[in-house]
């Protein structure tokens, strides 16, 4: 690829941010709606007490904490996709990595609220500050919920400056742009704000690239903490299908196999959106393909071992869980589950041509529908039939509930189009650095080929 | 003669590589030279090595046992100071206090990477950088060359080293 092409593909990415797209206007416009719904949903219960959702006894954690655990597991699509893919050099990973980090940081953003809309009365959240109370109490560390909250911290955290490093470059990049163009601008102010005054100088790279890299080691094990802990939330309760010793890896590969099936969509929808199939290419989304193909069999795999054990095992309160969920009362959710994240992956992504942009976004929804009802099936199902008998009862959400977990799949969408609005996509630098070592790979490939001697 | 500086910009890495041997050549100090680009050089491109250092894995390391310290401690003296109930069991146990523990490390190895990063690079520097004449071009993918020198000989400079990345 030519310099000159390669700057005109740039503009593609640069158009979102400079030019007004009415797809992008008309999909914030919609999402909006949807996040005003949230919101509304939300003061209506702030207003009316927790009473106004679904959730009673024995059933305490309903959509809400369903909606944690997705939305967490979501966020393990970006930071930890893009740390692997940054650890092993993959060089397809350069058009992936930024696109991919920021549905990590609005998924956990969203994730982090529904403990705080769980609680009812939001206020109450300062408990589980590390700070102590009127009578001197510290918050309970030993509780897995404490856990929970210094993980999800942490990983919110290194996440947004991850997702931020990179970016500074690329701000440096549009001021120097915009500079020439509107040097006056409010857009242009924004650029030199973000860009901090990055000059691009040897030291700078190298200290960024060393801290990327760091940041990128760092980033892999709180990942997989987070989840894990999650996963605790769960697992460290007597409750029957919770107190599962393979449940930590179990919820990060379901988390990891959610995120990529996020970002699958989401790569497509931008691919078609801003036409930027020449940076999300065929081959990203194959590439793509194959480790969502490995996370779907995984999945399988772990979902196959822990109800193979439950059933081995015929304790009565555990079977009386894994029945409802066979052939009971929730058998149409699970074996949905198993349609949308086992069979319809199983029977596409083997094949090249499956593991198309369209094909892998279908598949990607249809887990996201899967994952989310994994999810349900794992809080609700098992809350529903407790330990003691004469303690079941039913669930089911109200519109309140309902209305939340729409407006908070609006609200990802909303920040992710404002993100696309205000800064490059796809990281312009890592690209360029890409094409800089394709064109040094070819100059060495023909100097050898002259220095090898005629036959 | 006051001192000034002499501004280039190049196409590709490769004329810029051609430029600084030619300065080398003509006896102008690395020091003299600043070198900036919108994307990393590769380190081939500087005849003498690029002339850069960072001390990021050991600040991140430092950070890491800061900040593992401060969770542990917190956890520690704070349950001590006022032991909830447990049942005989230890108020401080180990494998939960480790779990608040990790996420310590973790949170202080990235605080220190994302500090040594900005201080390495002196970042935030929104007032003290101003537009060079050519800053346009990195938003090209130029690479910008700028040598200190006396007003006098920086025209012959440019001149050669842009001649240079002709050839």
């Amino acid at each position: 690829m030519s310099n000159a092409v390669a700057r005109s593909h740039e503009e593609q990415l640069i158009r979102p941010l400079t030019a007004f797209r009415p797809k992008l206007f008309v999909g914030s416009l919609v999402t909006g709606l949807l996040v005003g719904l949230l919101f509304y949903s939300w003061g209506y219960q702030i207003v009316n007490d927790i009473g106004v959702a679904g959730i009673n006894r024995p059933v305490f954690w309903g959509f809400y904490i369903t909606n944690f655990v997705f939305w967490i597991g979501i966020s393990h699509a970006g930071t930890l996709i893009s740390a692997i893919l940054r650890v092993t050099q993959a060089e397809w990973r350069r058009p992936v990595t930024r696109c991919a980090e920021a549905i990590t940081t609005f998924a956990l953003m969203i994730g982090g609220l529904f403990p705080l809309i769980h609680l009812g009365r939001p206020l109450i959240f300062w408990y589980m500050v590390p700070i102590p109370t009127g009578r001197g109490i510290w918050p309970n560390f030993r509780s897995p919920l404490m856990w929970d909250i210094m993980a999800i911290t942490t990983y919110l955290l290194g996440s947004l400056l991850y997702l931020f490093l990179p970016l500074i470059p690329d701000m440096a990049i549009l001021r120097d742009r915009a500079m020439k163009v509107s040097p006056r601008s409010v857009r242009t102010l924004f650029f030199r704000v973000m860009a901090l005054g990055w000059r691009g100088t040897p030291q700078q790279w190298h200290s960024l690239e060393a801290g990327i890299r760091a940041m990128a080691v760092i980033i892999i094990p709180v990942a997989v903490s987070v989840h894990t802990i999650v996963s605790w939330d769960f697992a460290m309760a007597v409750q029957p299908m919770w107190h599962s010793t393979i449940f930590g890896p179990y919820f990060v590969v379901g988390a990891i196999y959610s995120g990529v099936a996020v970002l699958m969509v989401a790569m497509y929808l931008l691919r078609r959106g801003l036409g930027i199939g020449e940076y999300l290419s065929d081959k990203v989304f194959n590439n793509l393909g194959l480790l969502f193909l490995a996370f779907a069999l995984m999945w399988g795999y772990f979902t196959f071992a822990e109800h193979l054990t439950v059933w081995y095992g015929h304790e009565h309160a555990e079977m009386t869980v894994f029945n409802q969920r066979i052939s009971g009362e929730y058998a149409w959710v699970f074996w949905t589950m198993i349609v949308t994240n086992v069979v319809i992956p199983l029977s596409v992504l083997p094949f090249p041509k499956g593991r198309s942009p369209l094909g892998t976004a279908i598949v990607g929804l249809g887990v996201l529908v899967g994952m989310w009802i994994e999810r349900f099936l794992i809080v609700v199902g098992t809350l529903r039939y407790p330990r003691l008998d004469f303690n079941v009862g039913t669930y089911s959400p109200t519109w309140v509930e309902v209305g939340i977990l729409v407006g908070s799949v609006g609200l990802f969408v909303f920040l992710y189009f404002a993100f696309v609005q205000t800064t490059p996509i796809v990281s312009i630098w890592e690209v360029r650095e890409g094409h800089h070592l394709e064109v040094k790979a070819r100059m060495q490939h023909l100097a050898a080929a002259k220095e090898e001697p005629h036959v | 003669m006051s001192e000034g500086r002499t501004h280039a910009a190049f196409e590709s890495p490769y004329d810029l590589r051609d430029a600084l041997k030619r300065l080398a050549a003509d006896g102008v100090s690395s020091k003299d030279i600043e070198i900036r680009s919108s994307a990393p050089l590769d380190h081939d491109v500087f005849p003498d090595g690029a002339g850069v250092h960072s001390r990021m894995p050991w600040m991140a390391l430092l950070g890491a046992f800061g900040g593992g310290t401060a969770f542990f401690l917190m956890v520690k003296l704070t349950s001590e100071a006022y032991p909830l109930p447990t049942g005989h069991m230890a108020i401080v146990a180990l494998p939960t206090a480790g779990v608040i523990t990790f996420e310590g490390i973790a949170i202080g190895a990235i605080i220190c990477t994302v500090a040594t990063v900005l201080y390495e690079c002196g970042l935030p520097a929104l007032f003290r950088s101003r537009q060079g004449p050519l800053d346009h071009h990195l938003a090209d993918d130029h690479v910008l060359l700028s040598v200190r020198c006396d007003e006098g000989a920086s025209e012959a400079w440019t001149a050669g080293a842009l001649e240079t990345a002709r050839d």
